[in-house]
């Protein structure tokens, strides 16, 4: 393809997506906004949110990665199947995702003591990012295959979708349960 | 089907899988948290004006995206053997200009939506302030996107890693932080002075 090809094909098929994405950053910058009332009660909890929506990025961006090239290659159909190849990619990003949730809370504490502040206890931090990244996995995994495999039916290049769809589905779900993490968390304590 | 074994399944492997990345996950949360960080230390300015922390997650969820989607192209057509990082290569710019191009669409777009919002709720910041603050961060993430992840794309080739495991994470992360230093650092600039 010619390089002006190019540059409309990513343009074309990139826009609609990044403008639902948009779509979904917002949404989950109202959650955040209102989440700002809860970090008085949970000192630290503005400092996971950032690592948390991060790791949200990076442990199913992997996985979509993953599949949009195995569907390049041909090792992996369109369709939830028992794929050897598609059990161990789903089964290891819920191990980076559950493992990792704990690291964050943990480290955020840590980092948040050493910079002498006084943040929540590190059941609570751990708690809160543990119920929401749990809560998240599920949604994610589900909803990034079932877009992914359908958009690659409809002809769609995955390379193009994953890193949208990760970061929406990642924002909004992730916003979304870690507001409702916050407000399990408040009920548990208290 | 019979299972697979761990050799025939390589890099497919669940332990593989986990192995090479939980590393880089546990050191890329430690570079997010100067994002957090920095966030938690701009409580001031979030309390002010209201609609920066609406912005938040789209401006450095936008600069993820931008940079996800050349990382993504770059390391398949690595896998497929069509890439080879020359700076004639005129398709590698290509890639480049139609993410400067999106960029500039929907940063501008960003601007406009959350100018609606704050006429609904009835803030004071004005349509020129909010495009000031989002081209102005919004195109240097996007630069910023861009250098991560061709040299991430790169780097992860020749050491011999497989692209699909780093690039995105890295690109993601470091646009991330910078995404949430330049942009506070923009509207602190812009609204305060």
């Amino acid at each position: 393809m010619q390089p002006r090809g190019v540059f409309w094909s990513i343009y074309r098929e990139a826009l609609p997506v990044l403008a639902i994405t948009l779509l979904g950053g917002l949404c989950s910058g109202l959650v955040l906004s209102g989440l700002l009332d809860s970090v008085a009660d949970f000192p630290g909890l503005l400092v996971m949110v950032p690592v948390f929506l991060a790791t949200r990025g990076n442990v199913y961006g992997s996985l979509g990665g993953r599949i949009a090239t195995g569907l390049h290659q041909g090792l992996i159909q369109p369709r939830f199947e028992w794929n050897d190849r598609l059990v161990n990619a789903i089964i290891a990003s819920g191990i980076n995702a559950v493992g990792i949730s704990i690291v964050i809370g943990s480290l955020s504490w840590g980092v948040l003591r050493l910079l002498g502040r006084e943040p929540a206890p590190l059941r609570v931090l751990v708690g809160i990012v543990l119920i929401a990244s749990l809560l998240t996995a599920v949604v994610m995994i589900v909803g990034l295959l079932t877009l992914l495999f359908a958009g690659y039916k409809t002809g769609r290049d995955p390379d193009n979708l994953v890193g949208p769809i990760v970061t929406t589905l990642g924002d909004v779900f992730g916003m979304a349960f870690l507001f409702l993490a916050v407000v399990i968390v408040e009920v548990l304590v208290s | 089907m019979a299972l697979l074994t761990d050799a025939e399944l390589g890099s497919w492997g669940t332990g593989h899988i986990v192995r090479t990345m939980f590393p880089l996950l546990v050191v890329l949360c430690g570079i997010v948290l100067w994002a957090g960080i920095t966030l938690e230390d701009a409580g001031d300015l979030l309390d002010r004006y209201g609609l920066l922390a609406v912005m938040v997650p789209a401006m450095i969820g936008m600069g993820g995206n931008l940079g996800s989607i050349l990382s993504a192209r770059l390391s398949t057509r690595l896998h497929l053997g069509t890439t080879t990082f020359d700076p004639t290569d005129r398709l590698l710019w290509a890639n480049v200009a139609a993410i400067f191009a999106l960029a500039a669409t929907i940063f501008t777009a960003l601007a406009v939506v959350v100018w609606l919002i704050g006429r609904l709720v009835g803030t004071t910041l004005t349509l020129g302030q909010l495009l000031w603050i989002s081209l102005a961060s919004g195109l240097s993430v996007a630069a910023i996107a861009v250098v991560a992840s061709v040299v991430a794309t790169y780097g992860s080739y020749r050491l011999g890693i497989d692209p699909d495991d780093t690039t995105i994470p890295i690109v993601t992360n470091v646009v991330d932080v910078f995404g949430m230093l330049v942009f506070l650092a923009v509207s602190r600039w812009v609204l305060v002075g």
